[in-house]
């Protein structure tokens, strides 16, 4: 599963995006469900008036046809030539709709309906009282110019164009009352996290540089073993400050790009993390080359710190963890409880937990995300429920 | 004698030869001011179909009746309501069919 680049990921929450998409496309569908429906009844009542106006002509006309069938009626069949005029074409039909003569282009004619238009022609369709060459139903055609047509549809589009906008306007209103609560409680956490981190930082220095000083020589093993439990929890408590205090207040501040030996710092942190995986007897498989990268120090350190306290913290008891490096390219690979397929895409997203049994506010996959898209390094992550996850950084 | 024979055979095989509408309608209208034709129109102004007037026809046929009748009160006043058809069912149907087949205005007009 690729997780590629997106700055969006850590300004809005996927979740977030998901509901505003979803409320978007809800509204626009119906805005444009109105449109198009006012539209269809605005064309359609439009159509109707020019066709009453149109109904005065074409009467006049069947009123001349009658008069002539009727002519042509009583001299038949000394007389057969069927009657034209050039203003109409016309066609007679019996009372079982055969039809007995005509002059139209289009044979189809709707019987239910006295007056319509039908490819560029308007028809209308008069019963006669008397039926003469036997005909019961009167076909007059004429040619529908459309001119009536460009004006409606001109309308049309002006009309909806202006609809649409003071909807979309209307829309983007409803949106930011939509998202508001959203957005108020997770200003509410940043705040709290923000107001945290500040009264954590004096107690945690002061445990970890006690725990450092500690003469481990003159304790009993019972000793040890708490103070060591003391070093693990006063570690991980670091590791969640770093990120929270990156998170609230240094993430602002200008980077301080260098070309930094990855093998050395990933060595470094491993050995921070000693401690941690000794505890849960992870066994660990190194396979480095030399490899470097530009980047801030302190960023870069806030992306291995999270990767391999991830990998740690949901790994299993005597699992594994294997780090390979080379130029352009680091993985590291858990046996840990890994992440089901659906959860994979959003794993980034910032207060995402998937596993309650670990502690956490789940910002350090979000802070890696953010880190990385900054420096232009892709994400890959593969993962398998129950057997472990495998993240390879590309640069 | 053989030409008296051959004379005689001539008339009835003419005779055979004629069918229901010219054997039993033809004659009778052939002494009548009106044509077939126009009465055929003046069927066809009332009717507006084929199966409404062939039904009309017969029924005209079967119970003449002044009525009933297509024609003009002066037209009935002269020459009188015909007498009422002595033709089975099925030699009605054709002598109509025939007529039908003969005056009809699909086809004609150009």
């Amino acid at each position: 599963m690729l997780a590629s680049k997106n700055k969006a990921t850590n300004s809005l929450l996927k979740s977030e995006k998901k509901s505003l998409f979803r409320f978007l496309t809800l509204y626009i569908a119906m805005v444009l469900f109105i449109i198009i429906t006012l539209s269809i009844f605005y064309y359609q009542s439009q159509e109707k008036l020019m066709l009453y106006d149109q109904r005065a002509t074409l009467t006049k006309y069947a009123y001349i046809q009658t008069k002539r069938l009727k002519v042509l009626h009583h001299f038949f069949d000394e007389r057969v030539k069927y009657p034209r005029d050039e203003r109409f074409k016309s066609a007679i039909y019996d009372l079982e709709y055969h039809k007995i003569f005509t002059l139209l282009d289009d044979e189809d004619i709707l019987f239910d309906k006295e007056i319509y238009i039908r490819n560029g022609h308007i028809y209308l369709l008069k019963g006669l009282d008397e039926f003469y060459l036997g005909a019961k139903y009167l076909v007059i055609e004429i040619e529908d110019d459309g001119e009536w047509r460009g004006g409606i549809m001109k309308d049309i589009i002006i009309y909806s164009l202006l609809f649409f906008i003071f909807f979309m306007v209307f829309g983007l209103y409803l949106t930011k009352l939509f998202l508001k609560p959203m957005r108020d409680s997770m200003l509410l956490l940043d705040r709290f996290i923000k107001d945290t981190t500040h009264e954590l930082n004096t107690p945690l220095s002061a445990m970890l540089a006690n725990i450092e000083m500690m003469d481990t020589s003159v304790m009993v093993d019972k000793n040890k073993k708490k103070l060591t439990r003391i070093n693990i929890a006063a570690k991980t408590v670091s590791v969640l400050y770093k990120d929270l205090t990156y998170l609230t207040l240094e993430q602002e501040k200008e980077n301080e790009d260098k070309i930094l030996s990855l093998k050395e710092i990933i060595s470094n942190r491993i050995e921070y993390f000693d401690i941690l995986i000794q505890s849960k007897q992870i066994k660990i498989k190194l396979n480095m080359k030399s490899a470097t990268i530009l980047m801030d120090r302190r960023k870069l350190v806030r992306v291995i710190d999270n990767l391999i306290s991830n990998a740690i913290k949901y790994n299993r008891r005597n699992g594994v963890i294997e780090i390979i490096l080379r130029q352009g390219e680091f993985n590291i690979i858990d046996s840990g409880i890994g992440i089901s397929k659906e959860n994979i895409p959003l794993i980034f997203d910032r207060y995402q937990r998937f596993n309650d049994a670990e502690g956490g506010f789940g910002v350090g996959l979000s802070i890696v995300k953010k880190i990385l898209d900054e420096y232009n390094i892709i994400i890959e992550v593969e993962a398998k429920e129950q057997k472990g996850t495998k993240m390879v950084l590309k640069w | 004698m053989v030409k008296i024979l051959l004379l005689y055979m001539i008339l009835v095989s003419g005779l055979l030869s004629q069918d229901s509408y010219e054997k039993n309608c033809v004659a009778c209208h052939a002494e009548l001011p009106t044509s077939l034709q126009r009465m055929f129109m003046r069927y066809l102004l009332v009717y507006g179909s084929e199966k409404n007037m062939k039904v009309g026809i017969k029924y005209y046929l079967k119970n003449p009746s002044q009525a009933t009748s297509m024609m003009f009160d002066i037209f009935i006043e002269s020459y009188g309501i015909k007498k009422r058809t002595t033709l089975s069912d099925k030699e009605l149907e054709e002598a109509i069919d025939i007529y039908w087949e003969k005056f009809k205005v699909f086809g004609k007009l150009k």
